[in-house]
């Protein structure tokens, strides 16, 4: 069985962009939901944060992609999302437009961008370490365990002198690779509670629709409904991405091929991964 | 440093990575395995320092390590020779 599969946030952005049909018709809609240039990177109107911008370029490259999935005949069996993969995993379920979606990103987006006015928050990518050492670290330093993507593959999250302390810590725990990036908001962590009532908001703006194919949720690892959506949302926002039983469970569930949504290949390495351990 | 032992590195990384359509023919010896090479990444990194703790019996104890080790085939094969058991 076919499992697409909705990455996160991309860190980075390519240089290369397609040059075909669907880009084009999904620039326009960048352009006119998100007010967002996908050639120029830049913003058409009202300005959001570089982190914003790499949301709606993140999601808008999902959207493609699916798109030309769709077009060479390849069809889901199931699909899965991690993190904000849920925003463009929702329009190929048909649960929203793309244009909802793109809008819906970056108001979101703009939300969330207002707690990095007042303090600066930063993620942590621990490779190396186990669970166990992991957490020790996160309660030492206040920081909170993000996303649990394999057994040696873990995302931190909190404020960023915090997040530094424990860098330093991983490191000196052992852990084989360690980097922080600064971000607008402590995503998948309790600390978002200041937006949550204002994404809620957000998310009840919207009419989803029944999910056209099975769409399992990186939490609970259960099949979302359209009256799932808005809560899943915003759940998703205080709680950490387990990607690792996510995989687990889509195995499970008879996924037998799996193909990224978007932006690289981080998902199928976490895949490899888990697929190596469980051999 | 042996020719064998260049061959069975490209294999490793071949066989732990995954790289479908890939023949160990491939891979230049000496080309950069990360960035503008093979385009390898930090996770990529960590499943060659378990690979290569289970075929070699050989430990990269941490990223700085694995910088210099992991440059290219090379550069792998030579850490493998100086740290053998």
């Amino acid at each position: 069985m076919n499992c697409f599969m909705f990455p996160g946030q991309p860190l980075l952005r390519s240089e290369l962009l397609p040059r075909d049909d669907d880009f084009d018709a999904i620039r326009e809609l960048a352009g006119r939901r998100a007010l967002f240039d996908l050639d120029g990177f830049s913003w058409l109107g009202e300005e959001g944060t570089e982190s914003v911008k790499l949301q709606i370029y993140g999601v808008a490259m999902s959207l493609y992609h699916a798109r030309r999935l769709r077009r060479q005949g390849i069809k889901p069996g199931l699909m899965a999302e991690h993190s904000m993969g849920i925003y463009p995993a929702m329009a190929a379920c048909g649960s929203l437009s793309e244009g909802e979606v793109l809008e819906l990103t970056f108001r979101a987006g703009c939300c969330m961008a207002q707690m990095g006015k007042s303090r600066q928050y930063a993620l942590g990518c621990v490779i190396g370490l186990t669970l166990e050492p992991l957490l020790a670290i996160a309660e030492n330093n206040e920081v909170y365990l993000a996303n649990h993507n394999t057994s040696r593959h873990f995302l931190l999250s909190g404020e960023r002198k915090n997040m530094e302390e424990a860098e330093a810590e991983a490191f000196a725990c052992g852990a084989f690779s360690v980097k922080i990036f600064p971000c607008d908001a402590p995503l998948h962590s309790p600390l978002m509670a200041e937006v949550e009532g204002e994404m809620r908001a957000i998310f009840a703006g919207y009419r989803y629709r029944e999910p056209a194919f099975p769409l399992m949720d990186h939490i609970d690892q259960d099949y979302l409904t359209a009256a799932d959506l808005q809560d899943f949302m915003a759940r998703e926002l205080l709680l950490p991405v387990y990607w690792e039983r996510t995989c687990h469970a889509l195995r499970a569930a008879g996924a037998g091929s799996f193909f990224e949504v978007g932006v690289g290949d981080s998902l199928k390495k976490y895949n490899r991964w888990i697929d190596n351990e469980a051999k | 440093m042996s020719e064998e032992l260049i061959d069975q590195v490209k294999q490793l990384i071949i066989d732990s990575l995954r790289i479908e359509g890939m023949n160990p023919a491939d891979i230049e010896t000496d080309a950069p395995l990360f960035g503008e090479g093979l385009g390898l990444d930090s996770i990529d990194a960590l499943q060659l320092v378990v690979a290569m703790e289970k075929d070699f019996g050989v430990v990269v104890p941490d990223a700085a390590t694995g910088s210099k080790v992991f440059q290219s085939v090379r550069s792998m094969a030579e850490y493998i020779t100086e740290h053998r058991k």
